[in-house]
């Protein structure tokens, strides 16, 4: 491939997260007004609260740390997302592979953990504290899908499952084949997103928001631009092993809005789980299923 | 147009036309996307989850609350405040990050409503820090609320909603009336007039008796630098 | 008669224990032992052609026992371990000179018998590594079990105890393996490689059960497999700081070594693979496999609960040890690359981390994780290895430990071992969420009053760490730097050879490219340097300007969370921390005592009158049949 051209990948692929990203905010935030009877958002909400943070005249900071804490929440994204091939677009997925990926995944929430330690505020270090609890408990069952997928495919590289899974149409796409494994995805993917009821390490009544306590201005405006990339990156993970990726962007982006669209819809309507209670459901029904369908496909 | 005053006159802009067009979007942004941190000492708290919910929803207007001042745009203050939580409320106004605003809710932010005669109740509010809106009212329904809110938005996006700067240029005499109220060994671990230089709003009304007052006894809490030390001498044991 | 290479470097190692022996009161003895590691350090990278697939270097040094040819030789395997052994000698000899060595003495320690016990243990392992027979391999490795011995008892008190109990265990391991020794000559009628290669193709099933057992079991204590891993985390924690990021990052991977040796290279992974267990499905291999993951498991989980910053560390020493050899008993060439790595990332990045933390006790005088705090900002550069050092610990991009970690999980997920996999991952995240308790305890939330003075530490410490943390970075970067050697020790013991490139590896099912991977990540960091910066300028704020509910801090009240760190975590799975191992020891030790006072009883009661009884019944019982 032209390095040009690869270098205008890199630079395209962060850009059109950040973008569905933001969108994908707005959808949540607008199924979670529909849920409780309003009216929502606007259109741009989510850029206007990015603007408006960034443009903050006081911006509070303790020290180094808490700043570079952030820089590496998204950089880390950015970073993430050339690997997470998009249609017509496979970046340098195909030297990374799903292993890395999810590895870089986490480097966001150890920078946002950094950044957090240092504000010496104990309600955001409780905040991490059960982030990195939640973190135990729902990458245990999705560690365990991915297993199962990349085993069935025969390879870690998301290009190529992608392309297994366009190349029988409907019937060779990961979730009709590996329905269990789905299942389980699904709900370990919901837990990783942090809303409700598995929100415990923001729970606002109870830890001040936790991470986000001491985050103002463009602190804050960092963390609601790694929500973007969150969101993004996990539902378009989830279609690219599931529902055989994207063969068009509508198709694409369809999948992924609608992916989304599910935990959004659940989400709202539950109060918020105890920690060890989120860790006994995850660790129970999700790792059953996942293991009953890692069995299936062995 | 009866009145020659009615009559509108087109300024020249000045300046980078880019500048203003960015000028003109961040103001604009920061009208339409306001975090609200409600400090709820009294009554009027009341009136406010209606507001938020389903009936008038807030959130359509891109106003959402938040939980800690770092994060909030806005600080509510829904009904008296007595002296102890005067305390509270300056803390957490001082350490709410600008371009701040305050809203006082009820009548008793105004002149201190059926606490008027309570030894205990700061009475008005816009003594002991600048208040940008009162909502008057014993309580004010939530469409009062919301019609302030966008009263407020307004001023936002015109700019005019400049009083957080007010803080800084007449710190003196805000502190001159917490310490009637508090004494005079009273301190913020906020250091204002450190910030005001920083924001470059050190102006004739910072400094003055109280401020001088305040020195006498302030230790101030200078941010811990990072720092290596190996430039210092070793310690002799 | 000409000296080889391998008789030089052993030459210089007994030189450099000479010279802290008698010297090594005098003035800068350190920096002088600290030099001579380097010369052989030197003379060791004169035999690189070893790491890079040369043939084997063998010492002209040999004689014969009893009708035994004893003799040492280096090869790839040997040159691999000595490399880590000499560099992580070298970093941890000159961390201890200068002010940690006056720190040291002034507080009582004897820093004479501290030098005079490095330089023993690494001449020892160097004698180990070079073994090239069983024999001379046992002779090494009784002299590394009684030269960790004198390093791990030098603090006296606490240390003596754990020491004791270290060479208790190490002492069971030597019979263990001598028993081992005495079949396997039993059955080959020698103790050469070569002959026992022939013998084990001809031997029976129990035979090589047994020979599994008696040196996995042997080995496996000193490499603290499950169940023996008692000792190690006191031991080494205990140890003089430098002591401890020596012995974490190579001591113990002796083991490894000796397992390598004897079950991988001389046994075969294929013969052990045919050791069915009856009436299940599983074989030794598979039961290698699940105490490495189970030694992964348990003592990573242990580790979150320790309030000790060395604790903790010694504790994941142990869990680390599991990855090397879930590694390598996966046996296809990802997986052995990926546990052989995992040896050398290990090393640098344990002792990295050792490094910091004695850097903190050096300045603060201590290392308990709730009495420390923001140190941040005032030891940043020691901040800073210890982060780079967890990043590693943790397995997560851009450093070392994510290579290693990533071959072996790939290796699990091509054999198509979901639960082994799941095991691993689960002790990396168990990873995370301790190496997370241990910096934010130490270096972030709120700075201590008494704290406020503390500097960063002297340069002849943080000299060595930043070496190491480049280290940890740069092969990160380029893994293909020491997969290079990686390969070469896999063929030498017989496991398939990995295909590598300068960043990572090539595999038709999902390669790795550090160099990509590392480079959009900075990237990544950049275009989010630019986002966060192009906003105002920040105003820093002191860590008392801090929301508490409108209530006002002071410096005299902790605003700091530090206690019982995963209290919800705990909620769930602290009733499972059962110490069922402890009370297995406990119930060892007690078998033992109480068969020893049924001996004494038996020996001091001289009762003519029942033995003659018994004798006679004997006697007639004999005659009647």
């Amino acid at each position: 491939m032209a390095p040009l051209e690869l270098l205008l990948e890199l630079t395209l692929m962060p850009l059109v997260a950040f973008l569905v990203g933001m969108m994908m905010v707005l959808m949540m935030r607008r199924i979670a007004a529909r849920i409780q009877r309003r009216v929502g958002p606007p259109l741009f909400q989510p850029l206007y609260d990015i603007v408006k943070l960034h443009s903050k005249q006081t911006q509070v900071s303790h020290g180094l740390i808490h700043d570079i804490g952030i820089v590496m929440a998204m950089g880390g994204y950015i970073a993430a997302e050339t690997l997470l091939p998009v249609p017509g677009m496979n970046g340098i997925a195909e030297k990374g592979g799903i292993i890395t990926l999810l590895y870089l995944m986490m480097i966001p929430s150890l920078g946002l953990a950094l950044g957090v330690g240092q504000c010496a505020n104990p309600n955001g270090s409780i905040g991490i504290a059960r982030a990195l609890t939640a973190m135990l408990a729902y990458d245990i069952p999705l560690v365990i899908v991915i297993f199962g997928v990349a085993y069935a495919a025969g390879t870690t590289n998301l290009v190529d499952i992608i392309a297994q899974q366009q190349a029988g149409g409907f019937a060779t796409w990961g979730a009709v084949q590996m329905p269990l494994l789905a299942v389980a995805g699904l709900i370990a993917m919901h837990a990783s997103l942090g809303k409700q009821p598995f929100e415990i390490y923001i729970a606002p009544a109870e830890i001040a928001t936790g991470p986000m306590v001491e985050m103002s201005g463009k602190h804050l405006g960092g963390l609601f631009v790694m929500q973007c990339f969150q969101l993004y990156t996990i539902s378009v993970l989830y279609v690219s092993l599931f529902l055989g990726g994207g063969s068009t962007w509508f198709d694409f982006l369809l999948k992924s809005f609608l992916v989304l669209a599910i935990p959004a819809s659940i989400a709202y309507l539950f109060p918020r789980y105890r920690t060890e209670d989120l860790l006994r459901l995850m660790w129970k029904w999700p790792v059953m299923l996942g293991l009953i369908g890692v069995a299936f496909v062995l | 147009m009866s009145s020659i005053n009615q009559i509108p006159v087109i300024e020249a802009k000045k300046g980078n036309p880019l500048a203003r067009v960015f000028d003109e979007l961040v103001r604009f942004c920061r009208s339409r996307s306001l975090f609200i941190l409600h400090y709820c000492t009294g009554c009027g708290a009341i009136e406010l989850p209606p507001a938020m919910t389903s009936r008038f929803d807030m959130e359509r207007l891109g106003i959402q609350p938040m939980v800690s001042p770092r994060q909030a745009d806005i600080l509510l203050i829904t009904g008296y405040v007595s002296i102890k939580t005067l305390k509270r409320v300056i803390l957490t106004y001082e350490q709410m990050g600008s371009p701040k605003y305050v809203i006082g809710i009820c009548s008793c932010t105004v002149n201190g409503g059926m606490y008027w005669q309570s030894y205990a109740t700061a009475k008005k509010l816009d003594e002991y820090m600048p208040v940008d809106l009162y909502i008057a009212g014993c309580m004010p329904r939530p469409e009062a609320v919301i019609a302030g809110l966008q009263q407020l938005m307004d001023s936002i996006h015109a700019g005019k909603a400049n009083s957080w700067e007010d803080y800084y240029r007449n710190y003196d005499y805000y502190l001159g009336n917490q310490q009637k109220l508090f004494g005079d060994n009273w301190q913020t671990p906020t250091d204002v007039i450190a910030e005001a230089k920083h924001y470059n709003l050190l102006s004739k009304g910072t400094l003055g008796v109280h401020t001088r007052l305040l020195e006498q006894h302030q230790q101030p809490l200078e941010a811990l630098e990072m720092r290596l030390g190996h430039n210092l001498k070793e310690p002799t044991e | 008669m000409t000296l080889t290479l391998l008789d030089e470097l052993l030459l210089f190692s007994g030189a450099t224990l000479l010279v802290a022996l008698f010297i090594g009161r005098g003035l800068a003895a350190g920096w002088m032992v600290t030099i001579l590691y380097g010369g052989q350090l030197l003379t060791l990278l004169k035999m690189a052609a070893l790491g890079y697939g040369g043939g084997i270097i063998a010492s002209s040094l040999s004689f014969t026992v009893m009708g035994q040819n004893l003799s040492w030789r280096f090869d790839a395997l040997s040159w691999f371990f000595a490399l880590i052994t000499l560099g992580s000698a070298l970093l941890s000899s000159w961390f201890a000179c200068g002010a940690w060595e006056r720190s040291y003495a002034k507080q009582g320690g004897n820093i004479w018998l501290f030098h005079l016990a490095m330089a023993l243990n690494v001449l020892s392992m160097l004698i180990l590594l070079a073994s090239g027979d069983l024999l001379s391999l046992f002779i090494g490795w009784e002299l590394v079990s009684w030269a960790g011995f004198l390093l791990m008892a030098l603090a006296g008190g606490v240390a003596t105890q754990a020491a004791m109990r270290y060479i208790t265990y190490a002492m069971a391991g030597g019979m263990a393996i001598f028993g081992g020794l005495a079949l396997v000559y039993s059955s080959s009628g020698s103790l050469q490689l070569d002959a026992v290669l022939i013998a084990v193709e001809s031997m029976s099933t129990t035979k090589l059960w047994l020979l599994v057992i008696l040196f996995g079991g042997g080995f496996g204590v000193k490499m603290g497999l499950l169940p023996f891993h008692l000792w190690q985390a006191p031991a080494y924690a205990e140890t003089p700081g430098p002591g401890s990021a020596f012995l974490g990052a190579i001591s113990s991977r002796m083991g490894l070594f000796a397992i390598l040796l004897v079950l991988v290279k001389l046994f075969g992974i294929v013969n052990i693979d045919s050791l069915k267990i009856p009436f299940t499905l599983i074989d030794a291999r598979d039961l290698l496999a699940w105490i490495a993951v189970f030694t992964i498991i348990f003592p990573t989980f242990t580790a979150m609960k320790q309030n000790d910053a060395r604790h903790l560390l010694a504790w994941h020493g142990i869990g680390q040890g599991g990855y090397m050899l879930l590694g390598v008993v996966v046996a296809d060439a990802m997986g052995g690359a990926g546990g052989l790595l995992h040896v050398f990332n290990h090393a640098t990045y344990q002792a990295a981390l050792f490094m910091a933390v004695t850097a903190v006790i050096h300045r603060t005088g201590t290392a308990d994780l709730n009495k420390l705090g923001g140190l941040v900002v005032r030891m940043p550069l020691s901040f800073m290895v210890l982060l780079i050092g967890i990043i590693g610990l943790a397995g997560l991009p851009p450093m070392n430990g994510f290579v290693s970690k990533w071959l072996v999980y790939r290796s699990l997920l091509n054999e198509g071992m979901p639960l082994l996999f799941l095991a691993a991952v689960i002790g990396t995240l168990g990873t995370i969420l301790s190496v997370y308790k241990l910096i934010h305890n130490i270096f972030l939330g709120q700075l201590r009053v008494e704290h406020e003075q503390v500097k960063e530490a002297p340069w002849s410490m943080m000299a060595p760490m930043l070496i190491l943390a480049a280290i940890i970075f740069i092969t990160g970067l380029f893994p293909g730097i020491p997969l290079a050697w990686v390969a070469s020790v896999q063929e030498v013991v017989g496991l398939p050879a990995t295909d590598y490139t300068l960043g990572g590896v090539e595999s038709v099912s999902g390669s790795l490219d550090m160099i990509w991977v590392i480079g959009v990540l900075f990237a990544g960091f950049g275009i989010g340097a630019v986002i966060f910066y192009s906003a105002g300028r920040s105003k820093r704020v002191h860590q008392l300007d801090n929301y508490a509910g409108g209530h006002f801090l002071s410096a005299d009240v902790r605003y700091q969370y530090s206690d019982n760190f995963y209290a919800g975590l705990m909620h769930l799975v602290g009733g499972w921390y059962r110490g069922s191992f402890l009370w297995l020891e406990k119930s060892v030790i007690s078998l033992i005592d109480f068969l020893s006072l049924v001996m004494q009883g038996l020996y001091r009661r001289a009762n003519a009158e029942f033995y003659l009884l018994s004798t006679a019944l004997f006697v007639m019982a004999w005659v009647v049949i």
